[in-house]
């Protein structure tokens, strides 16, 4: 299993990047491989050297962090697929709406799963700003379009269902401060993967 | 060649002339043998086939507090309209029209691979400034679309220089490829006009074709009209279009009282019945990257007063196809248009001249060459 997840920083200390980084590290010594890419802030950031991780830079400053995303969520699929002439991807973890847009391109142009972890939605966070409602239709989207949908406590998932609609059968509360945690999101992965490969014959 | 063209306003939506320009320019590519297919914007989603031409529409959020998110999210829309479109049919190109449409047509530079050129039809920096941090916005997307593009058209010549300064793009990736005209449309047109909407018998129609913005200069023909008046008391002003109507119509009433006329906006076959009936056209602007009515105007045999600035350099030859003025400068355009008026037989000289030289240098037929050459450079 070949799995890219897509993260907007990564930076020691930072929850997003801490559940990306345990995840991909548990893929990779489980005997996968794992991707990171996530735009390059220039935090330092330690990892299993087994991880492949892609930063990049953005050349667009954006007056607000919708758009900034937005253009980010662009590099981010142009790096994806550079790394396709070296190798394939089975499957696209995508986190927070701030990833949504390039994983559900590449999602669809590569014909592969996606998961989508919502750590908070934006109701949670108090739908506040001009871009609250725009950032919430994003993940309402990313909640729409994935194959699987993971949360970290009941409270998102209770937001996921109630104001972005989504079915319960997709969604999963998996707490990072759990036993097993990580496990558990490697069996979503089978499973996914296991289920496209049925479909598939 | 089968070009993606990403553009915001595609007719029968438009704003300013990027909807013309695309839908001239593909429908021509089409006649030439190309395979244009259009990814636009629409209420809802559909897909037509006009000219020969695929039209994609495709929704955007009602949730967008300003045009630059909006444009961001319509982006997101076409991109995955494109990579559905991309499974069944292979583009060789993507072409954005203006900032607006590099969101989307960056995203899918990005993930189908496939070479970029960019139109830019005007700059941020030109239209309105660069004063706030959204404005910023907007000009560091046209610079990123520049950026990213393989190959860029400018629309005017002295404005792919203005490209070239403003973003710091390599000369030999900036193009000139000027507008045209569909001749074909003006002179299928039977020019019919119920003149007494706009003006008297006896009276000369001036017309103003254009947006009510500082950036068109309505306010410098106004300050010019009772100077013009003085001298040439037949002419009747008629300034078409939408914008900030009120605003000048109250100036220009106060100024010439009955003398002009504000129809607001024109659908396009009564403009090209007043363009054909119009003693000339008066383009007065102080930032014009091309300037279309000149043209249009030329197509109807009527010559233009316009003012020396960007595209209007090369779209009026002064004293042969219309009159220059200078820019912004009320006692120019007065003096060129009472010379214009006071000579009956050389104001049609002048647009007998305009026609033959759009006849001869701004057919669509060309410029679609033009464009597909460059489309050549872009997928090398």
């Amino acid at each position: 299993m070949n799995v890219v997840l897509l993260s907007k920083q990564l930076k020691d200390g930072e929850a997003i990047s801490e559940y990306t980084k345990n995840i991909a590290e548990k893929i990779v010594q489980e005997g996968h491989e794992a991707t990171i890419i996530s735009f390059d802030d220039s935090s330092y950031y330690s990892i299993d050297e087994r991880v492949d991780v892609v930063r990049f830079s953005l050349h667009f400053d954006g007056d607000n962090i919708y758009n900034w995303s937005m253009m980010m969520n662009n590099e981010m699929k142009g790096q994806v697929m550079s790394l396709l002439e070296e190798k394939d991807f089975d499957l696209i973890h995508a986190n927070d709406w701030t990833t949504v847009p390039g994983a559900v391109a590449i999602s669809k142009h590569l014909e592969k799963p996606m998961v989508i972890t919502i750590h908070s939605t934006e109701n949670e966070r108090g739908f506040e700003g001009e871009q609250a409602e725009m950032i919430s239709e994003l993940e309402w989207q990313g909640a729409y379009e994935s194959d699987q949908v993971l949360v970290t406590k009941e409270d998102t998932k209770n937001s996921v269902l109630f104001d972005l609609d989504a079915p319960e059968d997709k969604l999963e509360v998996i707490d990072p401060f759990s036993d097993g945690w990580r496990e558990r999101i490697l069996n979503k992965y089978r499973e996914l993967l296991k289920h496209k490969k049925e479909v598939k014959n | 060649m089968r070009p993606l063209f990403i553009t915001w306003e595609y007719p029968p939506y438009k704003a300013g002339g990027i909807a013309a320009h695309c839908e001239d320019l593909s429908t021509t590519m089409d006649d030439q043998g190309h395979d244009p297919v259009v990814v636009t914007y629409g209420e809802e989603e559909s897909t037509e086939y006009r000219d020969g031409v695929e039209i994609h529409r495709v929704p955007a959020t009602d949730a967008a507090t300003d045009t630059l998110s909006w444009a961001m999210h319509l982006g997101h829309q076409m991109e995955k309209k494109a990579i559905e479109l991309a499974k069944q049919k292979d583009f060789d190109l993507v072409h954005a029209h203006d900032w607006m449409a590099v969101p989307g047509a960056t995203g899918i530079k990005k993930t189908l691979d496939l070479p970029m050129v960019f139109t830019v039809h005007s700059t941020q920096k030109g239209r309105d400034g660069i004063d706030s941090k959204y404005q910023e916005t907007i000009h560091n997307l046209e610079w990123y679309g520049t950026y990213e593009a393989e190959e860029v058209i400018t629309v005017g010549r002295d404005f792919s220089e203005e490209v070239k300064h403003t973003y710091d793009v390599p000369n030999e990736k900036v193009n000139y490829i000027p507008n045209g005209v569909d001749l074909e449309k003006f002179d299928s047109h039977s020019g019919n006009l119920n003149k007494n909407k706009y003006a008297l018998d006896y009276e000369q129609i001036v017309l103003f074709v254009g947006r009510m913005y500082p950036q068109k200069g309505p306010g410098h023909l106004i300050e010019a009209m009772p100077k013009i008046l003085d001298k040439a008391p037949d002419a009747k002003f008629v300034m078409c279009g939408s914008g900030a109507t009120e605003h000048y119509k109250g100036i220009a009433k106060q100024q010439v009282g009955d003398k002009v006329h504000f129809p607001g906006y024109v659908p396009d076959s009564e403009l090209l019945s007043l363009m054909k009936n119009a003693k000339m056209t008066v383009a007065p602007s102080v930032y014009e990257p091309f300037g279309i009515v000149p043209l249009e105007a030329a197509a109807c045999e009527t010559p233009t007063v316009g003012s020396y600035t960007g595209g209007m350099k090369d779209t009026i030859i002064h004293e042969y196809t219309g009159l220059h003025t200078y820019p912004a400068d009320p006692g120019s355009i007065a003096h060129q248009v009472k010379r214009a008026l006071n000579d009956p037989g050389w104001s049609d000289w002048l647009g007998e001249n305009a026609r033959d030289r759009v006849e001869d240098n701004f057919r669509w037929e060309q410029i679609s060459a033009w464009t597909t050459g460059i489309y050549s450079n872009a997928v090398k």
